[in-house]
């Protein structure tokens, strides 16, 4: 069940920071997702293979926490997804699903006209959109 | 007398024409409202504005569309109109509209639009609810009129931006002008 996902820009800057849990978790989670852009850069910075990671989008598993898994997502504008789920096994593959989905939805709201690139996305369907990605995550698995 | 090729349908009209990628178009009329709203701040004059731009083009489109479309003389607005929603947004928009509304007089109908290439991602942010974004079909609309004699007045009833279920608007005959040659018969 993914409790937070958030889209950081490329200066590190929040876009969109949205928990799917009661409040009381919610700090928690934006500081869980403060610590995985750190990781992001890393990642970024020192790639561990050649040339053909250099265009991966998909981070993959960034860090395990006590209850938690972060997931990371780098678009080619530099733009970063981060997805925080407490489930314990989660497939690749729905994970790169998620993130597809997620693309997509973030691709549409920012071809608003209406939105400044670098503020934060004020997209009522966008989030309505986001909302209905998550709820389909993990019991699709056959999609 | 030459025979006559019939009218296209449709289809047919959108297969011939130039086409342009729906992402651009949308994109492209998108910055122009932004970029409307930038320099005139005020929504009213952004309205406004749009007519206008509307109205140049739909006075330089009639003349493309009666060229490619090859439709005859419409006996009254009730054809006119049919033809605007069937061939005329297809040709140029590539979605139909359907006709509804009817008047008793049949001076007056609306146009309905399920489907509006112009508004794909856009949503009005709380500072531009009065915005009517898509008031440059209704400068269209209104000019291409004119220049076959038509004076109408259009205006918008229904639209999606503001939480309603469809684009419509309504068009309605003030005048046909006859024609006005410049110089008398019996001179």
């Amino acid at each position: 069940m993914i409790v937070c996902v958030a889209v950081v820009g490329h200066q590190n800057n929040p876009l969109y920071l949205q928990s799917f849990t009661e409040a009381d978790d919610a700090l928690k989670l934006h500081h869980i997702v403060h610590c995985s852009l750190d990781v992001i850069d890393e990642r970024v910075n020192n790639p561990k293979r050649s040339a053909p990671t250099l265009n991966e989008t998909f981070l993959g598993l960034l860090y395990p926490t006590e209850n938690y898994k972060v997931y990371g997502y780098l678009t080619n504008t530099k733009v970063k997804f981060i997805m925080v789920t407490t489930d314990l096994d989660v497939k690749d593959a729905d994970a790169r699903n998620f993130f597809r989905k997620f693309h997509a939805a973030y691709v549409d709201a920012v071809s608003n006209p209406f939105h400044v690139p670098g503020k934060k996305i004020a997209s009522r369907s966008f989030g309505v959109r986001v909302s209905t990605i998550v709820k389909s995550f993990g019991s699709g698995t056959t999609g | 007398m030459p025979p006559l090729t019939p009218p296209k349908s449709g289809d047919a009209l959108f297969a011939s024409v130039d086409r342009v990628n729906a992402e651009l178009f949308t994109l492209t009329y998108g910055a122009i409202v932004r970029q409307l709203l930038t320099d005139l701040e005020e929504v009213e004059e952004v309205n406004k504005q749009l007519d206008q731009m509307g109205y140049n083009i739909g006075t330089r489109l009639v003349d493309e569309f009666l060229a490619k479309s090859n439709v005859s003389r419409c006996v009254d607005f009730k054809e006119t109109a049919d033809v605007i929603a069937k061939l005329g947004f297809k040709m140029f928009l590539g979605v139909t509209a359907t006709v509804t509304n009817w008047d008793a007089e049949g001076t007056s109908c609306s146009f309905v639009l399920e489907d509006n290439p112009l508004v794909d991602f856009v949503e009005l942010p709380d500072t531009c609810q009065g915005l009517q974004y898509c008031n440059v079909l209704s400068g269209v609309i209104r000019g291409a009129l004119e220049m076959v004699s038509m004076k109408t007045e259009v205006t918008w009833v229904r639209d999606m931006l503001r939480g309603d279920d469809a684009y419509e608007m309504r068009v309605k005959l003030i005048k046909q002008v006859p024609e006005e040659y410049p110089y008398k018969d019996d001179d």
